[in-house]
């Protein structure tokens, strides 16, 4: 279980986190929504330790994290982050590189990217090759390599076609369900969150304004919600362009 | 008062990133004595900052070693001293110019490019997944590039000494009329040991601290493409002068008495 309580978090005038709490059962999905800008991708680096908040605090099964926590986890983030100095294989299995696995770590890098939909030619190429779909698969494939318990996904299907994201979709679904890991991702997309949440958080003005499941996402009348989900631009929710 | 609260102002901030400077610095030396130590991302730097800077060390000092046998021919025939010339270039370029401009270049060719490397790698949220990997990133990016640095730069400059006065000979030889076996043994007769180890000892520190300036700019840098920039540039001024005053200190280390 994952705890946040108060997480406050500022960039000098700009107070993106004015006190988040949310707690994240183990093997559960969560899916994070909000405006773009409203710092989703901020919050779970603030959980991940990558930031550090201004307030408030993180605990993992009751106990402040540990540089431990690292080695459970699996991150894609936003822009991919890939190595560009390594090929695509050693970015994927690059926990492996070093140690015992190190003789296994190309055919498990090239096990991992079928599972992401990418064939084997694409193992020995460089990040900067790839289109921006592929290399976000990249990154989903160096997220799960090494069957962590904690993934966080950071808008895992933009920019892929509804195909491939509907084989992203059920990926995550998958390593949620059968590895019983959980599951944070951030996402723009309804239909990627209705095929991965069991729970999803709506995080607006700096604060989680809603959670809920995803049947009681249909149901809620909430106005920002309704807006956010069903898209346009009536409703309590300014877009400032 | 505006004036002086201005000034204590930068005072602080000069200390404060002096200070920061030296948190990195104890940082990379900590981790250098501790496993892992990425060994193909040490000899990766090693090509990349020895071998590669071959070809603009090797020209910068050939002009130079010949620009300046030129000099002392002018300035010692004004004490009817043209003779001095194998010496004096092979004391000028040993101690002094081949360490500093290796040094330079260095700071010039290496240092941008590490800042550059590793700024972007910041922006584009590499060094956030080195992190989420378990891999310290001063570990995997500083340590190899410093130790690199550190080992070849001295190697470089032992080049650049050469060519130097190398260049000397060749002006002084087809242009000045010395006698070639002569000139080269004027220099060998005339340079000490405490030269050629002052002149390498020099370059380690140049290479570490090309290396060490270069990685602390990278890795602080502002996100966009402007904080790229504003990194890379930062750093090879700050090498540079950096390069600059340590010479200072070594030379009179080395030579003061
Ligand atoms: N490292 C940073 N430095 C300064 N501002 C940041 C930084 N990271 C994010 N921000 C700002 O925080 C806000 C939230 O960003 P982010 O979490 O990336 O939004 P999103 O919800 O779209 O993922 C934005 O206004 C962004 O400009
Ligand atoms: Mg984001």
């Amino acid at each position: 279980m994952i705890s946040v309580t108060d997480l406050h978090l500022s960039f000098g005038q700009n107070a993106v986190l004015r006190g988040v709490d949310l707690e994240i059962a183990q093997g559960e999905s969560l899916v994070i929504i909000g405006g773009s800008g409203s710092g989703k991708s901020v919050l779970i680096k603030t959980i991940l330790g990558l930031l550090t908040p201004d307030e408030g605090q993180v605990t993992i099964n009751g106990t402040p994290r540990t540089a431990a926590f690292m080695s459970s986890i699996g991150m894609l983030f936003q822009g991919a982050a890939l190595f560009d100095s390594l090929p695509v294989w050693q970015n994927v299995a690059f926990r492996d590189l070093r140690g015992p696995k190190r003789q296994d770590a190309r055919a498990h890098a090239v096990k991992v990217l079928a599972e992401v939909g990418l064939g084997p030619d694409v193992a020995d190429k460089y990040p900067g090759e790839l289109s921006g779909g592929m290399q976000k698969r990249v990154g989903l494939a160096r997220a799960i390599a090494a069957d962590p318990d904690v993934l966080f996904f950071d808008e895992p299907t933009t920019g892929l076609d509804p195909m491939m994201a509907g084989v992203i979709n059920a990926l995550i679904r998958r390593v949620a369900t059968d590895r019983g890991a959980t599951a944070i991702t951030i996402t723009h997309d309804m239909a990627s969150m209705h095929a991965i949440a069991d729970r999803v958080a709506m995080i607006h003005e700096g604060r989680i304004h809603w959670q809920g499941t995803l049947a009681e996402l249909e149901t809620s009348d909430d106005p920002h919600l309704r807006q956010f989900t069903s898209g346009g631009a009536d409703g309590p929710i300014q877009p400032h362009w | 008062m505006r004036f002086l609260a201005a000034l204590g102002a930068a005072v602080l901030a000069a200390l404060a990133s002096i200070g920061r400077f030296s948190m990195f610095i104890a940082h990379t030396f900590a981790r250098a004595v501790r496993r892992p130590f990425y060994a193909a991302a040490f000899g990766k730097a090693l090509l990349q900052i020895g071998f590669f800077s071959l070809p603009v060390v090797g020209l910068t000092a050939l002009f130079t070693g010949g620009a300046l046998a030129l000099q002392i021919y002018a300035g010692g025939s004004r004490f009817s001293a043209e003779a001095v010339v194998p010496q004096i270039v092979a004391i000028g370029v040993v101690r002094e110019l081949g360490p500093v401009l290796v040094g330079l270049m260095v700071a010039a060719r290496v240092t941008s490019s590490i800042a550059a490397e590793l700024a972007t790698m910041k922006v584009t949220e590499q060094i956030d997944a080195l992190h989420t990997l378990s891999t310290d990133p001063m570990q995997y990016l500083t340590v190899p590039r410093v130790f690199a640095a550190t080992l070849v730069v001295p190697l470089l400059v032992a080049v650049g000494d050469t060519i130097g006065i190398f260049g000397g000979y060749l002006i002084s030889t087809l242009r000045l009329d010395f006698n070639p076996a002569s000139y080269l043994q004027n220099t060998v007769d005339f340079l000490e040991m405490r030269d050629i180890i002052s002149s390498l000892v020099k370059g380690a520190v140049f290479g570490t601290i090309a290396a060490l300036v270069g990685c602390y700019y990278g890795l602080n840098s502002d996100r966009g493409a402007i904080g790229v920039g504003v990194a890379t540039k930062g750093a090879v001024v700050a090498a540079s002068v950096l390069i600059l005053a340590a010479n200072f200190v070594l030379t009179e280390a080395f030579f003061s008495t």
